[in-house]
């Protein structure tokens, strides 16, 4: 190998703790941006593909019940290929044996084996599905806690139970997959539903359109149109929802979040960036004699050049076989994790090429445009500087041969001193060392202080985007302010209801509900959306509604309606005082808007109007379907205990209860899928604050590197190991600190900004920012601690070199 | 200043400084290090430059490797037959051309720690491209062999003594086979023994025909050189040429 190779190839492997550092720094980046990029190739592909596989429904209408010759006709209906029959109901479950009981969808299929459209995954040894015997979506095995082969206690509504032999396991890629709210399913045959009482009609339609499935209007025509028919033959919607095939209903909102974590990958490059640029630089003033001689002997500038490229494509090379097999097998896992979350398939482990080519060209180009700079400095240095040692950058003004001027920083720094000493104030002098130590290299110290302020400012900002979506949740619960809500299969008198609750200790005050399902028509008759209505009293303390425009009910209003903010997703020139037409038990009426409320903006269209009026529409005056009931304590576990308490009492009492449940429940589902993207932000968030300490670590190594000589001086002037480790330590705290007061500073505009885009993709709405202590502080102590670990590794070499060794230091 | 010719000369001087001036400027003022040093060298010759400490000895010398870049004056050496004006080429040309021309050794040595000693003594020659790659490890073994560090090849620097690191850096001088060898000091962290053997080097380097210049501030040497000259705040107070 010609001498000049051979000096790369030293360079590589005789510091080997520098290589590790800066193949560590591309390696973190390429990782992040290859994890990312491969996750969002392959579930964009998947998740969709997944979802077209299982035969999505584009058309899925909740009616009345109807029977196989009903259902022959709607499969014969024009512009429908196919369509499936299913019976839907609610049901309480738990396991033989267990006190917890779990609200479950109970869907009845005539065979599980031919099931045609929103085909299940099988999950393991799942056999076919025999009368008397139930499959489970996998996550009802956690919620009622049961195996396979165990038997499953179904409530029926007249208080009794029938059970059933759990034979399986499935997924269901298809339905419901735009509702957080939805409880998970259990599938039966038909044949089973007589032992649960339910008769053997469906009162759902799956059905596939003949042609343009993935074309809304021509799916929402033939909609309409079945609807139409359903309605003329006698029966009542209650509902139709649509759906394309090859486009999965969350996808742009998992599109959206991983837009968002791989404009976080994007900025780990970004710090990592300025990590190899700091190292390199560092470096290369490092081997300034070793250029200087180069030079002297012949080496002109593109040698050189070449050479410290070389070094660069060898960091670059090492960081790429690290990553780039890591980045793979992490894009597939995450893609995996986000399947199983997400009831999809994957179609196997695969390379995906843009995610290949993306972090190739990150691995080289980051360090080259990083190491630029750095390289030409060292490249064109002249012979002289070189072989005398004056660095090539950074270290504050030399003159030509002259002295170094005091800079600014530096007599800011002494008159402080000063004034303090004159107060009587006495900085200890290693402190003071410290102090100006910290401020020696102001490149490297603003490339440090840069990442690590990144770092912690997107650190803090993730904990002020948790609590804003938690809080924004929570915003949500103040439309389902009760502790425990009760749904009756019949409706019952208000007073009879209020009088029972009242006899439960705890119970404070009952409010009856009514609900109504609505159609909202576009002008031309066409059905745009449905739009549940919920109807509390007017005065109802229940309800504490974030108003965007307009007011809240009064009691007298009819045919008035709040609406959610997502109306203006259909219509967004509707203003309060507008009329919607909606269509309501076939009756097309039109409704005034009376105010605009915000609330979760998925498809869920919501309207509150008073009960007054809905439940003498619908002849259910002074009775109700749902009640809600506020007990004396708020919290989960109380109205846990309290919903039991009700749910007991009720059915002592002859009620047809079907089901009483804690009212924060409601807000699990939706908690829990906030929380998978917290852990994904909080995860970059890490990786981030991990490229900051690394930042740090070698900043504080090539400062007590550089410093060798002057530790050695010290040593001798009698400066003992622990007065050396003490100086460094300090001097690396400090820089902690001031990275921390600075990234404070700089979470509050990141917070802002990435809780606006987190909303905007997963509530189609900018929410209210919240700002919690938690993050400042645990990035306080995080940074001391990685302050002091990132410094003490070089305080203890320093401290460990005899004053021959470093005096010798070249 | 009394610039003095070099004893009889009938070809053009193998180098040449004309008025040459340094001057530094810094915070503190203006200071000149060479104050308008005229100065001839005739190929063959064995200069030594005397001065104490701030002298201006390795200004000097600096100017003449173009290291370093004078205020005033010229430079001009005898390159392969015609007259290069030192100070009129840029950083790069004056890289390859003090890589093929000039052979420069330092007090400390200057090899690079993490190579060997017969690749550092393979660096210029594979820096300038002058000889192929197995040419020039032949011919680095064969320089090594002549200052007797054969034996000690392939051992990193920080393995053999100072006198024998001083001897593989004018292994590493002789590289390119230059016509002038330039040395600032090279025997001052040496012993006495030591710095002798490194100096009967010289001497049959320059019986070789190789020129060289060598700046100490060691008085005892003086006898030694073909021609020494003392420097003194900048300016060349006297020349002599020994017998």
């Amino acid at each position: 190998m010609r001498p000049r190779w051979r000096k790369v190839l030293s360079d590589l492997v005789d510091n080997i703790a520098r290589t590790i550092l800066v193949v560590s720094s591309i390696a973190v980046g390429v990782l992040a941006v290859g994890v990312i990029a491969g996750a969002y190739v392959i579930i964009s592909n998947d998740m969709s593909a997944g979802y077209a596989a299982s035969h999505p429904a584009n058309i899925e209408i909740r009616m009345d019940d109807f029977d196989d010759d009903f259902l022959n006709a709607i499969q014969n209906f024009e512009g429908i290929a196919n369509a499936e029959g299913r019976r839907v109901f609610g049901m309480r479950v738990r396991s033989v044996g267990g006190t917890q009981w779990t609200m479950l969808n109970i869907v009845a299929v005539q065979d599980f084996e031919e099931i045609e459209i929103n085909q299940l995954t099988a999950i393991g040894e799942t056999g076919a599905l025999g009368k008397n015997e139930v499959i489970v979506d996998r996550d009802v095995l956690d919620k009622v806690d049961a195996q396979v082969g165990d038997v499953l206690e179904f409530q029926l509504s007249d208080g009794t139970i029938k059970r059933l032999q759990l034979v399986g396991t499935v997924r269901d890629p298809a339905t419901n997959m735009d509702d957080f709210l939805a409880p998970p399913a259990a599938y039966i045959t038909m044949s089973t539903l007589p032992a649960l009482h339910q008769p053997e009609n469906y009162n759902r339609v799956y059905a596939i359109v003949d042609s343009g499935q993935d074309d809304d209007t021509h799916i929402r025509a033939v909609a309409t149109a079945l609807k139409d028919k359903i309605e003329k033959s006698g029966h009542a919607v209650h509902s139709t929802w649509r759906s394309k095939t090859h486009e999965h209903p969350l996808a742009a909102t998992v599109n959206a979040i991983l837009g968002i974590l791989m404009a976080l990958g994007v900025l780990i490059v970004f710090l990592s960036s300025s990590l190899i640029a700091n190292t390199l630089s560092a470096l290369l003033n490092q081997h300034l004699r070793h250029i200087g001689v180069m030079k002297l002997v012949g080496a002109r500038d593109r040698q050189i050049f070449g050479m410290y490229l070389a070094l660069i494509l060898s960091f670059s090379a090492l960081a790429l076989l690290i990553a780039v097999p890591l980045g793979g097998q992490g894009a597939y896992a995450l893609a995996r994790y986000t399947a199983d979350e997400m009831s999809f398939s994957l179609q196997g482990y695969r390379i995906v090429p843009i995610a290949l080519v993306i972090q190739i060209a990150i691995g080289l180009l980051v360090p080259l445009v990083a190491g630029f700079v750095p390289i030409i400095n060292g490249s064109r240095v002249t012979v002289l500087k070189a072989i005398s040692g004056n660095l090539v950058q950074g270290t504050g003004d030399q003159a030509e041969g002259g002295a170094k001027r005091e800079s600014r920083l530096e007599r800011l720094q002494l008159r402080f001193t000063q004034m303090l000493n004159r107060r009587g104030i006495q900085i200890p002098r290693p402190l003071l060392i410290s102090l100006r130590n910290t401020f020696r290299r102001r490149g490297r110290l603003a490339l440090t202080l840069f990442t690590l302020t990144m770092g912690g400012a997107i650190f803090i900002s993730v904990f002020n985007v948790r609590v804003t979506l938690h809080d924004y949740i929570n915003a949500i619960g103040n439309y389902f302010l009760a502790d425990v809500t009760l749904d009756f299969d019949r409706p019952y008198r208000l007073n009879e209801v209020k009088q029972y609750a009242a006899q439960v200790p705890g119970v404070v005050t009952v409010e009856g509900w009514a609900f109504a399902n609505a159609e909202i028509l576009y002008p031309d008759g066409s059905t745009a959306d449905n739009m549940s209505i919920l109807a509390p009293p007017a005065e109802s303390e229940l309800v504490s509604p974030i108003l965007v425009a307009g007011r809240w009910l009064h009691p007298d209003d009819k045919k008035k309606l709040a609406v959610s903010d997502a109306i203006l997703d259909l219509f967004p020139d509707l203003r309060v005082g507008d009329n919607l037409t909606l269509r309501i038990n076939r009756q097309d009426e039109a409704w005034q808007v009376v105010g605009i409320f915000k609330f979760v903006g998925s498809q869920r269209l919501l309207a509150y109007a008073p009960y007054e009026y809905i439940s003498l529409d619908q002849n259910l005056a002074n009775r109700a379907y749902s009640y809600y009931i506020v007990t004396e304590r708020h919290d989960r576990p109380y109205q846990e205990m309290m919903a039991e308490k009700v749910d007991a009492f009720f059915r002592d009492n002859g009620f047809h209860l079907r089901e009483a449940k804690p009212g924060l429940s409601t807000l699990d589902a939706a908690v829990e899928s906030l929380d998978i993207l917290v852990a994904f932000l909080l995860i970059m968030a890490l990786l981030t604050a991990t490229v900051g300490s690394m930042g740090l670590a070698g900043t504080m190594s090539m400062n007590v590197l550089e410093r060798t000589r002057e530790i050695g001086i010290m040593r001798a002037i009698g400066a003992v190991d622990r007065e050396v480790m003490r100086m460094v330590i300090a001097e690396g705290m400090l820089i902690g600190l001031i990275s921390w007061v600075l990234g404070a500073l700089l979470s509050i505009p990141f917070t802002y900004l990435l809780a606006t885009i987190v909303s905007l993709a997963v509530f189609s709405t900018p929410i209210e920012v919240i700002f919690t202590p938690t993050g400042f502080i645990i990035w306080m102590v995080l940074v001391v601690i990685l302050s002091v670990l990132a410094s003490a590794l070089p305080a203890r070499n320093a401290a460990r070199l005899t004053i021959r060794e470093v005096l010798a230091y070249e | 200043m009394s610039p003095a010719p070099p004893p009889s000369s009938s070809n053009p001087p193998l180098i040449e400084l004309r008025e040459a001036v340094k001057t530094y400027v810094s915070a503190a003022g203006s200071f000149t290090a060479l104050k308008g040093v005229s100065l001839t060298v005739q190929a063959g010759e064995f200069l030594g430059i005397l001065g104490k400490s701030g002298a201006g000895k390795s200004t000097l010398l600096n100017m003449i490797t173009g290291v370093d870049h004078l205020t005033s004056g010229e430079v001009i050496v005898q390159t392969n037959g015609r007259a290069v004006s030192v100070h009129e080429l840029d950083e790069n040309d004056l890289a390859l051309w003090r890589g093929r021309t000039l052979g420069v050794i330092f007090q400390s040595f200057q090899l690079l720690p993490m190579l060997t000693l017969v690749q550092n003594v393979m660096l210029p020659m594979d820096l300038c491209g002058l000889y192929r790659p197995r040419e020039s490890r032949q011919r680095a073994l064969e320089l090594l062999e002549m200052v007797e560090l054969e034996d000690h090849a392939y051992k990193l620097p920080t393995f053999i003594s100072g006198g024998q690191q001083q001897r593989v850096a004018i292994a590493r001088a002789l590289a390119n086979d230059p016509p002038v060898i330039v040395a600032d000091e090279p025997t001052g962290s040496l012993d006495s023994v030591t710095a002798d053997n490194i100096f009967d080097l010289f001497e049959r380097l320059v019986e070789t025909g190789k020129t060289i210049l060598m700046v100490t501030h060691d008085h005892g040497l003086m006898p030694r050189f073909s021609r020494y000259l003392r420097i003194a705040d900048g300016e060349l107070v006297t020349e002599e040429a020994n017998a």
